[in-house]
């Protein structure tokens, strides 16, 4: 259960203040399967942001599992980004030194599970997204679809029950993009609550229910 | 966690590898140029100590307000009185006497003014016996009373005629004949021996015209008493010659304790100054870590993301550090091994006298220690930098 409560977010560019969120409160109950939609500029990535605890907010607060977020330090963020969230960015953001099976075990590394464990469960969410014989590739090695797809499962890692996406498939083709949305899909009908951020209207619609932004708030 | 960190550690090295090696260069030399420094310090302090060690059952003594004899000096000569007084004190095994001087010598019809020391010869040999090698003949003997051995200088750059055993030389008026010719010293020895003629007391009493004695050579039976041997001939000489501080006489463990406190100076100056090329070492590894974070700031914003604690950031840079400056180290070991060896060859050359490297394990373990202490600590700031990096900017950046 993801609440956020009149949050705002002012960015500073020198002397000037730009607003990017101008108080926005919403409800998002597990298992649901919400877009966030907007042109470019109208703070949906900077809500995503702040519900996905990548940031805080200037005013509001967030609310993860009952828990006000705001009150939390650094080391507990990280720790609710790690076993509460998993991130798929638009460009994919796998760490170019490291193959596609130790990117996926990464997050479970910082969760401090033992190498063993680490990589069977790398090796069993790479044959889920169906990479098993790409395991050893690095991203420059992998196609963007493919990227995506460890990216995926490395958001999978620690089993967390939100996963955010922003624009997952803008860097991608219709076919591979479609190929993704499927697969988000099948983990939302497994009772993953799953928080898209898109510019694609065709991509909104397949969502439960959609959310527009425009200048920092809500449109109705 | 760590192990893994080592791990990722050793990628991002190997990504960069030329940058990676300039930098664990730097540290290296500055870990060579330090254990190089006190390798070769510690290896002539032993052999130094050694070879006084040697020595240690001779006790050197001398009037303490001498004046360079043949300069007009008038400090009073050590007397027969005084040996005999000296002979008499437990522990003293023998007395031998040394003269200095400077005599009118004539070879050829040439003539001009050499330096003349003289000893009891079994001293004499004893006493350059590290030092002396011969072109030909060998040292005077006892029974050498019109013989003589002469110094490198002596035979081949004073009189326009090289002189070789068995020719003859006039000494202030005194004929003698040339037993042995020295070869050219090294440096520690050089002035001892080049320029000098070499002959038996009796002979040196003849042609310097005196028997003051300027310096003693006391050999003693036990070592261990050596300090309360030398209390004793001084209270002896100084009263016999009723002056406080007539004399002062020096056991070699006195020196050889002087000469530990010199070294250990010297070697905290070349310590000092070695250190500078550590410290230019560490910049270099705090520079390149910064680089390495504002190219990597993407990457750390990822790690964060997927749920990365600032210490797990921290670990990761320190671990990198750590193991650039670790085999930094390690490399500065190995060269400053080969420096040090090839310094003590240089110097044993040079000087004529053995000189080892030592390196102890000590001093290697003390230097990697150092090493990596300085790469943490260079580590640090840049790894701080990383870990306190906002999730959102970082991942943005890229």
């Amino acid at each position: 259960m993801i609440r956020a409560v009149n949050l705002k977010k002012i960015y500073k560019m020198g002397e000037i203040e730009v607003p990017a969120l101008r108080g926005v409160s919403l409800d998002i109950p597990d298992g649901d399967y919400v877009a966030i939609e907007g042109p470019s500029g109208s703070g949906k990535s900077t809500l995503l942001n702040m519900i996905g605890c990548l940031d805080r907010p200037t005013s509001g607060n967030v609310f993860i599992d009952d828990v006000d977020t705001s009150k939390l330090n650094d080391n507990e963020l990280a720790k609710i980004r790690r076993e509460k969230i998993g991130f798929i960015f638009q460009m994919f953001n796998l760490i170019p030194t490291l193959n596609a099976l130790e990117n996926v075990s990464l997050p479970m590394m910082f969760y401090g599970a033992s190498r063993g464990k680490r990589i069977k469960k790398a090796e069993e969410l790479l044959k889920i997204v169906g990479l098993s014989d790409r395991a050893n590739h690095k991203p420059s090695e992998l196609s963007g679809g493919e990227q995506q797809r460890v990216a995926i499962a490395r958001a999978l890692a620690n089993d967390p029950p939100v996963i955010f996406g922003d624009e997952p498939t803008g860097n991608l083709d219709t076919e591979a993009g479609k190929v993704i949305m499927d697969f988000l899909e099948k983990l939302n009908k497994k009772g993953e609550t799953l928080i898209i951020v898109t510019h694609d209207p065709e991509i909104a619609a397949r969502a439960h229910r959609s959310i527009r932004m425009r200048d920092g708030t809500l449109k109705a | 966690m760590f192990y893994d960190s080592l791990l990722l550690a050793y990628r991002n090295i190997r990504e960069r590898k030329f940058r990676s090696f300039l930098t664990l260069l730097g540290i290296a030399v500055g870990i060579a140029a330090i254990i190089a420094l006190i390798a070769v310090g510690y290896g002539m302090q032993h052999s130094i100590t050694k070879e006084l060690t040697g020595m240690a059952d001779i006790i050197t003594v001398m009037p303490g307000r001498q004046i360079i004899p043949g300069l007009g000096g008038y400090a009073e000569p050590i007397t027969d009185r005084d040996i005999v007084d000296i002979e008499r004190i437990g522990g003293v095994e023998s007395t031998g006497r040394w003269m200095y001087g400077t005599a009118q010598v004539e070879y050829r019809k040439e003539r001009t003014p050499v330096t003349i020391i003289s000893g009891e010869t079994r001293d004499l040999e004893e006493m350059y016996e590290v030092y002396a090698e011969f072109e030909e003949g060998r040292w005077i003997h006892e029974g050498d009373y019109r013989g003589c051995t002469i110094g490198y200088n002596v035979a081949h750059e004073y009189f326009d005629e090289d002189i070789g055993v068995s020719d003859r030389l006039t000494i202030n008026g005194e004929k003698f004949v040339v037993v042995g010719v020295l070869e050219k010293a090294g440096a520690m020895a050089s002035t001892d021996l080049d320029p000098n003629i070499f002959l038996t007391i009796r002979a040196a009493q003849d042609v310097l015209g005196t028997k003051d004695i300027y310096m003693l050579t006391v050999r003693i039976s036990d070592i261990d008493r050596a300090d309360d041997i030398a209390e004793e001939i001084k209270r002896t000489l100084d009263e016999n010659h009723n002056m406080e501080d007539f004399a002062q006489a020096m056991t070699m463990s006195s020196m050889i304790e002087q000469i530990g406190t010199v070294f250990l100076m010297l070697q905290a100056v070349l310590v000092g100054i070695a250190s500078i090329a550590l410290i230019v070492g560490s910049i270099g590894i705090m520079n390149s870590m910064l680089m390495s974070v504002m190219e990597r700031t993407h990457e750390i914003g990822i790690m964060k993301a997927i749920g990365a604690t600032n210490s797990n950031i921290i670990l990761l840079f320190l671990t990198e550090a750590g193991m650039i400056s670790l085999v930094g180290g390690i490399l500065g070991c190995i060269l400053g091994t080969i420096t040090a060896t090839l310094v003590s060859i240089g110097v044993s050359f040079y000087i004529g006298m053995e000189m080892p490297a030592i390196i102890t394990p000590e001093v290697a373990i003390g230097s990697l220690s150092v090493a990596i202490l300085v790469g943490i600590i260079s580590g640090l700031y840049p790894a701080r930098r990383a870990a306190k990096m906002s999730p959102v900017e970082a991942v943005r950046y890229g």
